[in-house]
């Protein structure tokens, strides 16, 4: 690790001071990303901001509504025993994304702003990375790409984006409530990550002097009906070789609103809004089911190594509906 | 600046309580709270396994709270209360939850010990009787390599039941480990834990190609310029730059010399402070490189120029038996079987990265190393250093899981070569990247097999040829080469056999020493070979494989033998209920579930004890003092498997005293006897034999003396004893003819395993649900510990089997190298069979190794049951699975 200073914010403001006073600048939540990347000498700030004394730790739930703070701890959040109830998709996109410890130390915030776990990106001894060294070319196309994404990728960049919480907040049409210099703003959560198109070192239309203060989403009665599946590798703490986050709306035995978002096989948090579109109106059985899953994969650009990604991520999709659909809502 | 007036700028003050006691801390603030704990605040029970919140070894409560002290800056702990394993009992006291974890001997090598415990605290603080589930998850970020989580599960719930705690049992005792207190209270002392503060650091800069010549620049400028750096080391400064494990195969260098072999090879090193030499950005190193073409995999080695001069086809090893006429009886056989597979490297994963430092003494030198192999390591490092044996001393810190990976040299040479030069202590401590980039792997073979069996359900002939995948450097290459032929029938009667191993060098990591030595790798093809001999005969798995099995006085395929001890037979009766339940019930799952199928696999297997047709002693000395303490030299190193527990259970049975009054000196080169490596499953069997004798040595000799009193009177030697009893102890065995033909090893250890596995068709994902074991050990001196070891090595097949793939520069760190955890595991059964050796002590054979073998083949055939396909290319992850099903069903 190089040189730094390490300051502690104790308000928004005096963080986003502080950041403008220096480029290379990190905001520090729970650590969990950065400190293991600045390790790794990938990451390498000559500031290092604390903010984990600002506040931002409110968990608010009302009749119709949800806001979680930036700074909860993901454990916090998970074990709202009525967000567990009302949002199980949720609770469980967060019990399913860590180990314990990490779940007590890492922010919300946090965890939706985590960076790619691409081996290509994480090791400074591999010279090609558009996102750590723009320009310098994609090692992963040709290499080792198991675990890359299949939609959202570009031929700069095929990194997965990593969080399971992301895509329950894309599903659930969240808000950012953000604060920077020039004043605080919210922000569809669809809208906070970018896909990697040219510039995969651009991942989020954060300005470098913006902090996420919270999150916000309504919550209606019918999303107790959700829930998230995850198939990895191993059966604990593992990022998601495919996931989906999905909720449904059903009236009459037929679908009203569906929500799906995609884990593990995009470079960005993903929503196929299209297989949600296919499913309203219709009963939900295997067939509908299995098309809404072929549609959401439609896109999908497979690499030599993970040309399973689009056949798993349909199977996931259609496993989650069909038992979503199965759920006493 | 108004605007930063609310920034607090380092360095402050952080003013914490860690265990009740109020710390204040200056410095730096980004600085991990582990490094603090350990090197700031002398707390070196919070162990640093992966440093990346992987392991968990590092887990601490932070106001009550489980974290991983590794991933948080010391600066957000101002106010914070801080609990790390010294304040959960005391300096001499046990907690309950300590107690439970030594009467359940849930702590082996105890690397990840204080982790579990404290990640046990924060659940028990918030749940008094918590059910499986819930330990299974709050303990889920936790790593252990040893234990398979059993015992570690079961002593967090059996928290609230007084634990009874066996500390003086004999042979057959479930005793508690003799190192267990130590390493539950966090004062166990691992390489890392020993080195002195004011110790130099040594850092080696490694090849980031895996194959590439390369010539270092100015190091003397780069070394001057960087204020904290003392020197650069080179291949030249390297006295004898040559190791390796055989005698006549030196083939590994210190720092590579002009050519570097694998991606990971050590160039340059560097020696100065800490923090100097890990500000070292390896790009900034003034080394060129030309980087060349690198051989992967076996097929490209034989094509390809020698990496070692004389190796034609990169042969490094060519092994092989012969008995009998196969091409007869595979003409003429009723039934005929063909199996391929492909297995990949394995890393060993122990929880604790090599570490240790070392320090001149005048002409000698002394070596504090985490090693598995203290003298033969003693006897290269005075080779290296061009020093006589006598002037270099090792001494073996506790160790944190071995596992066949910690019997090669690996920070040694260059703590002992920079200490001799610099006249200072030197450490050196392996971050997890480093360690497994650089340690050996288990051996990627590809097992190809041929079974033949009559009508009657006799095999009649085996043919396998396992090519192996050496990697850069020999290691322990052509052991792994010649074991698997000897090994791989399966302990099965087969009147003709011919089978080989070969090993070949590629620009891969060097592919070493790794629990079973290439038999797990040949096992599976051999035993899918049997299920589908079975199936073509119509005949139960089971009942077949008991028809062939090996019984006293049948022949092996090197044309053994078995005069005693073959419990296979046993083993197989043992879990015949199991297999039959499971059967049923995954009948009746499978009915009502279409995507979800369950599946029943077993499998057999043997493993001789002891290194295979080579000379391989253990000598042991046991002192009895003027006041009648007894002293036990021990040159065994126990790496968690508790070879320190079942020798001191030998001693005091034999000596018929209580093993609380014997002292334990442990893996030191100028103090015990040369007990050998701890490999190949040899040191109850052969250690204990010699501890054995050595017990009886001293019983005769306290014989001679009229009373007690008379020992006070007597001349002391220079430990301060007034007698000590010898024992040495080399397993019989003859070598192996030009045809394999010969006694191997002095006895077997024998071993079937069923497992009830569960299959998503849609996914392709495995869950083992349950495994019954049963293991023929011969006597188990400490049964608690035997189950330890099965619980442990079935942990290891399972990760083998369904996750484990190490692909150098991919996957370098414990979260993109998978490791089964906590819900990995299945439900367990062990049944502990004893079919006594004559030649082991009190009939004991070993288990080590024997524990992992079964369990992959297994679960495969489980997996078959389940679905009809057998996926060839191991780990069997869910792609692979549902790619073959797919191909199957031939649908999406």
């Amino acid at each position: 690790m190089r040189p730094f200073i390490f300051e502690r914010a104790t308000s928004p403001e005096s963080a986003i001071a502080a950041f403008h006073a220096d480029r290379a600048t990190s905001f520090l939540a729970g650590g969990t990303t950065l400190l293991d990347l600045m390790k790794l000498d990938v990451v390498r700030p000559e500031r290092v901001i604390d903010i984990n004394a600002l506040g931002a730790n409110e968990i608010e739930i009302s009749e119709d509504r949800l806001r979680l703070g930036a700074s909860v701890r993901m454990a916090d959040a998970e074990a709202q025993e009525e967000l567990r109830r009302r949002v199980p998709m949720l609770t469980q996109s967060l019990a399913l994304a860590a180990s314990t410890q990490l779940r007590h130390m890492a922010t919300l915030a946090g965890n939706v702003l985590q960076r790619t776990r691409c081996p290509y990106f994480r090791d400074v001894s591999w010279s090609a990375c558009n996102k750590r060294l723009p320009g310098s070319g994609c090692a992963a196309m040709a290499g080792f790409n198991r675990q890359h994404a299949v939609l959202g990728a570009s031929d700069a960049c095929i990194a997965t984006y990593p969080s399971d919480f992301a895509q329950a907040l894309i599903a659930l049409d969240a808000t950012v409530d953000v604060v920077g210099r020039r004043g605080r703003r919210q922000l569809p959560f669809a809208k906070l990550h970018v896909p990697p198109g040219r510039t995969p070192e651009v991942e989020t239309t954060l300005a470098p002097d913006e902090l996420i203060l919270g999150f916000e989403m309504p919550i209606e009665p019918w999303m107790s009906r959700s829930l998230y599946l995850k198939i990895r590798d191993r059966d604990s703490y593992e990022f998601a070789l495919a996931s989906a986050a999905v909720a449904l709306e059903v009236d009459g035995g037929a679908v009203r609103q569906a929500r799906i978002a995609l884990g593990g096989v995009a470079a960005v948090p993903w929503r196929a809004r299209e297989a949600e579109q296919a499913l309203i109106g219709r009963v939900l059985d295997e067939a509908s089911c299995q098309l809404a899953a072929d549609i959401a994969f439609a896109k999908a650009q497979p690499r030599e190594h993970n040309a399973y990604k689009p056949l798993l991520g349909r199977q996931t999709v259609a496993r989650a509906l069909l038992q979503a659909a199965a759920m006493e809502a | 600046m108004n605007e930063v007036s609310a920034v607090q700028f380092s360095p402050d003050t952080v003013s914490l309580t860690v265990n009740g006691t109020a710390r204040a801390y200056r410095g730096d603030g980004l600085r991990r709270l582990a490094d603090v704990l350990r090197d700031d605040f002398g707390l070196k029970g919070t162990k640093i396994g992966c440093n990346a919140g992987d392991c968990g070894a590092c887990t601490v409560l932070m106001d009550g709270a489980q974290i991983c002290a590794c991933l948080v800056p010391v600066g957000q702990c101002d106010g914070a209360a801080i609990t790390s394993v010294e304040g959960l009992g005391g300096a001499s006291r046990l907690s309950d939850l300590q107690r439970s974890f030594l009467a359940h001997g849930a702590a082996q090598c105890g690397i990840c010990t204080p982790g579990m415990l404290m990640a046990a605290s924060d659940l028990l603080t918030r749940s008094s009787s918590p059910s499986r589930s819930e330990v299974e998850d709050a303990l889920g970020g936790v790593l252990c390599r040893c234990t398979g989580y059993q015992k570690i599960v079961e002593a967090v719930l059996d928290v609230a039941r007084p634990a009874h705690i066996v500390r003086d049992g004999n042979v057959g005792a479930r005793a508690a480990k003799v190192d267990g207190p130590a390493k539950l209270m966090g004062t166990e002392r691992y390489g890392a834990d020993g080195i002195p503060a004011d110790a130099l650091y040594v850092r080696a800069i490694r090849s980031p190609h895996p194959c590439a010549k390369f010539a270092p620049g100015n190091l003397e400028a780069f070394v001057a310029a960087r204020p904290g750096l003392v020197r650069a080391l080179t291949a030249r400064d390297v006295p004898f730059n040559a190791y390796g494990i055989y005698p006549n195969i030196k083939d590994q260098p210190v720092l590579a010399d002009g050519l570097a072999r694998y991606r990971g090879d050590p160039l340059v090193a560097f020696v100065g402070t800490r923090e100097a030499i890990e500000a070292i950005r390896d790009e900034e190193v003034p080394i060129t490189y030309e980087p060349l073409p690198a051989i992967v995999g076996v097929d490209a080695a034989k094509a390809a120029s020698p990496l070692h001069a004389g190796r034609d086809q990169n042969v490094l090893a060519d092994g092989g038996v012969t008995c009998g006429n196969i091409e007869i009886v595979f003409g003429s056989a009723a039934h005929v079987a063909e199996v391929e597979y492909e297995t990949s490297f394995v890393e060993h994963a122990y929880i604790e990265p090599e570490a240790g430092w070392a320090e001149r003494k005048g002409d000698t030198l002394e070596v504090h190393v985490s090693t598995q192999n203290p003298f033969q390591h003693r006897d290269d490092l005075a080779q290296i250093l061009n020093l006589p044996k006598q002037a270099v001393r090792l001494i073996s810190s506790a160790v944190g899981g071995g596992f066949g990976g910690k019997l090669d040299l690996n920070v040694h040479p260059l703590v002992a070569l920079a200490a001799w030069l610099c006249d200072k202590p030197v450490g050196y401590i392996y971050t997890r990247p480093e360690s497994m980039a650089a340690s050996t792997k288990r051996h990627p073979a590809r097992v190809k097999a041929k079974a033949a069996c009559d009508a009657s359900g006799k095999l009649s002939a085996f043919w396998s040829h396992a090519e192996l995948d050496t990697g850069a450097y020999a290691s322990w290459g052509p052991t792994v080469a010649n074991r698997v032929p000897v090994h791989a029938p399966g302990p099965y009667i087969v009147p003709h056999a011919k089978t080989r191993g070969t090993a070949y060098f590629t620009n891969c990591p060097p592919s070493g020493a790794f629990r079973g030595f290439g038999v797990p790798q040949s096992a599976i093809a051999s035993e899918a070979a049997m299920d589908t001999l079975a199936d073509a005969l119509g005949t139960d798995w089971l009942d077949f494989r008991r028809r062939n099995a090996l019984k006293a006085g049948d022949k092996t395929i090197t044309g053994q033998v078995l005069d005693d001890s073959v419990g296979i037979v046993e083993t197989i009766d043992a879990v015949e209920p199991y297999w039959r339940t499971w059967n049923n019930a995954a009948a009746v799952f499978n009915a009502g579930s279409p995507r979800v199928q369950q599946g029943v696999g077993i499998a057999c297997s043997w493993y001789g004890i002891g290194n295979t047709s080579l000379s391989n002693p253990s000598e042991m000395k046991i002192g009895i003092a003027p006041d009648g303490r007894i002293t036990l030299y021990c040159g065994a190193v126990d790496i968690g498997q508790g070879s320190n527990t079942v020798l001191t259970q030998i001693a005091a049975d034999t000596l018929g005293i209580a093993a609380s009054d014997i002292k334990l000196v442990m893996g030191d080169t100028a103090l015990t006897l040369d007990a050998g490596k701890t490999s190949a499953s040899r040191q109850t069997f052969v250690t204990g034999k010699a501890c054995e004798l050595a017990a009886l040595d001293l019983k005769a000799k306290l014989a001679q003396v009229k009373d007690r009193a008379a020992l006070r009177n007597m001349p002391v030697d220079n430990h301060g004893d007034v007698l000590t009893g010898h024992g040495r102890f080399d397993p019989p065995t003859t070598m192996l003819d030009e045809k394999g033909q010969g006694v191997p090893y002095a006895c077997y250890g024998f071993a079937t395993q069923v497992a009830l596995v569960q299959v998503d068709l849609d996914f392709g994902t495995t869950k083992v649900l349950k495994i019954a074991a049963a293991h023929d050990v011969g006597k188990a001196v400490n049964p608690q510990q035997v189950e330890g070891q099965i619980h442990g090595g079935t942990a290891q097949g399972i990760g083998l089997a369904l996750m484990e793939e190490y692909i150098p520069g991919r996957t370098e760190n414990l979260h993109d190298y998978l490791i089964p955890t906590f819900g990995d595991m299945p439900e367990m059964i062990c049944r502990i069979i004893e079919a006594p050796t004559q030649h082991g002590p009190y009939g004991a054979k070993g288990v080590g190794e024997p524990a992992l073998i079964s369990t992959a083949p297994a679960i495969f055939g489980g997996i078959y049951r389940a679905t009809g396909v057998r996926v060839t290319k191991i780990p069997v992850l869910p792609h692979r699975l549902r790619a073959a099903i797919r191909a199957k069903e031939g649908t999406r």
